[in-house]
């Protein structure tokens, strides 16, 4: 009976990096039909931003809530940290408790209203930790949602397309901000994003899921901040987009 | 969209939201809306003075006034108002007991939705006023036929929406509070259940209403007070005017309890946009 539960533990330490945030080994995903992933294998660093590109109905949302742990998945093919957060594209606050409530919901400390007041002022939201979620504008909604995952203080942070329902002022003034706070916390991030913009703007490392398999893993070597005008940019933006069908 | 929880839930309740709206206008409007009630009593009482209206039949409002003043210095009134209230009061809360249990059994687990919903949607659609012959024979013509009556008919409007409220929660929102890192119990009580309370509170104001219809026919058999029991007696001596004053008091307490329920609407709901709206117009 051990020696059958250790089997496949053991055999897993061989293929994962010990010092990884995020490793995926040979996870196979599939509803019923073709694999939507299809033995992927993967690892993110302690501190890496990773973004996750494909086409829609890629998979890449499927890798994330698997992830997440929203998603079962074979514990053999999965090294996640306890310690992770999700924004979503919608920022799924509580509508029913004050902004501040909604950050601190589920923290499990002593002074989590604290916490929870610092993390808000770090999104520029001190003025409206006592609204009600539903009057918060899009872009207050999600900064309140960032607040929430960053308040746990998460070894990972998942972001499932979180700006793809802002408009695009608000969406890059909440790039910088995501690109500041994580500077600041260094926490392992995997950004799931149809925008190969964003994702050059944001990523140390792209990776593109092509047909359910990890087509392009690639680092981005660009200086921060990063600017679209600047060298390189258009080089890696062509070939991106070309891996997802599009000629730019 | 987080927005779509919302609106749906937010739906559950039109009827809320314009009436408060509409009554949050300036005295000169408020005072435009009793025109026409006051109108009609004008008219009726000038039509008993000109001797169009039969007072036999129809009495004049003033008749009815001093028939409501005669009963309440004799304390009937008061009396047969609290008998009324007390049956509502226990029966409604037996059956919104009931309803709620059996609404978080049906709506918290598979198991318990195939125990109690089959059941529950028949009996549904058995007029519970059918059951009276029934109810009479098994619990004779005291109270327990009344108030039995009132907890059946109350039962089903809060089974039904608190029933429909927890399984319409946002299967988003349940998400969100398991990346959180909450219990299931934890996530059934700050997201299950306050998104279901919309729901409930429909289903209470609906409640109130069958509870009150039930009362007036389970007053007719054969009480030995309460406001039915001063309306059927009043009929026996002719006194229309009494029954008048029956009907207004069944009519005034049904708009209070409706209110109360907008009340805590108002109060429980206060995070909802339509409320929000208001508060800052």
């Amino acid at each position: 009976m051990n020696m059958i539960a250790s089997m496949p533990l053991s055999q897993s330490e061989l293929h994962s990096d010990p010092g990884a945030a995020v490793s995926v080994r040979n996870l196979t995903r599939s509803f019923g039909g073709p694999a939507i992933l299809d033995q992927i294998t993967f690892s993110i660093a302690p501190g890496e931003f990773v973004a996750l590109l494909g086409r829609s109905g890629s998979g890449k949302s499927t890798l994330l809530r698997t992830l997440a742990g929203l998603d079962p998945a074979p514990p053999e093919t999965l090294t996640v940290p306890a310690a992770r957060a999700v924004v979503f594209q919608e920022p799924r606050l509580l509508p029913w408790k004050r902004v501040w409530k909604n950050v601190a919901l589920g923290l499990r400390m002593p002074d989590a209203k604290a916490k929870a007041l610092d993390a808000l002022a770090e999104v520029e939201l001190q003025h409206r930790v006592e609204a009600w979620p539903l009057t918060l504008s899009g872009g207050e909604a999600q900064r309140a949602a960032l607040a929430r995952a960053l308040v746990r203080e998460p070894k990972l942070l998942l972001l499932d397309e979180p700006f793809a329902s802002l408009d695009a002022l608000t969406r890059m003034r909440m790039q910088a901000l995501v690109a500041s706070l994580w500077q600041a916390h260094k926490p392992a991030v995997l950004l799931v994003t149809h925008d190969v913009d964003e994702a050059l703007l944001l990523a140390d490392r792209v990776l593109v899921l092509i047909e359910g398999k990890i087509g392009i893993d690639t680092q981005i070597p660009l200086d921060r901040p990063r600017h679209a005008s600047d060298p390189g940019f258009s080089t890696l933006r062509t070939k991106l987009l070309a891996s997802l069908g599009v000629q730019g | 969209m987080s927005g779509f929880a919302l609106q749906r839930s937010a739906s559950g309740l039109p009827a809320v939201t314009t009436a408060k709206a509409k009554g949050r206008g300036s005295w000169n409007q408020r005072l435009r809306r009793a025109y026409v009630p006051l109108g009609i009593l004008a008219i009726w009482q000038a039509g008993y003075a000109l001797g169009w209206i039969p007072s036999q039949s129809v009495p004049p409002p003033s008749a009815i006034a001093l028939a409501a003043w005669q009963l309440a210095i004799t304390g009937q009134l008061a009396d047969n108002i609290l008998v009324s209230l007390e049956r509502v009061a226990i029966g409604l809360g037996i059956g919104v007991a009931a309803g709620t249990v059996m609404a978080l059994i049906a709506g918290l687990s598979r198991l318990g939705e195939d125990s109690i919903d089959p059941t529950l949607q028949m009996l549904r659609t058995l007029p519970h006023l059918a059951l009276i012959p029934l109810m009479i024979m098994w619990f004779g013509i005291g109270e327990t036929p009344k108030l039995t009556l009132i907890a059946l008919g109350s039962l089903f409007p809060i089974y039904l929406n608190l029933f429909a409220g927890i399984r319409g929660a946002d299967r988003k929102l349940r998400e969100a509070a398991n990346t959180l890192g909450l219990s299931p119990l934890e996530t059934i009580i700050n997201v299950v259940l306050p998104a279901a309370l919309p729901n409930f509170l429909t289903g209470l104001r609906q409640a109130f209403g069958i509870a009150w219809i039930t009362l007036v026919v389970a007053e007719q058999i054969n009480a030995s007070a309460g406001i039915g029991y001063l309306v059927m007696n009043a009929r026996d001596f002719l006194r229309t005017d009494i029954i008048f004053v029956g009907l207004s008091i069944y009519a005034i307490l049904g708009l209070l309890t409706d209110q109360s329920v907008r009340l805590l609407e108002t109060t429980l709901l206060a995070w909802r946009p339509s409320f929000l709206k208001d508060a800052t117009r």
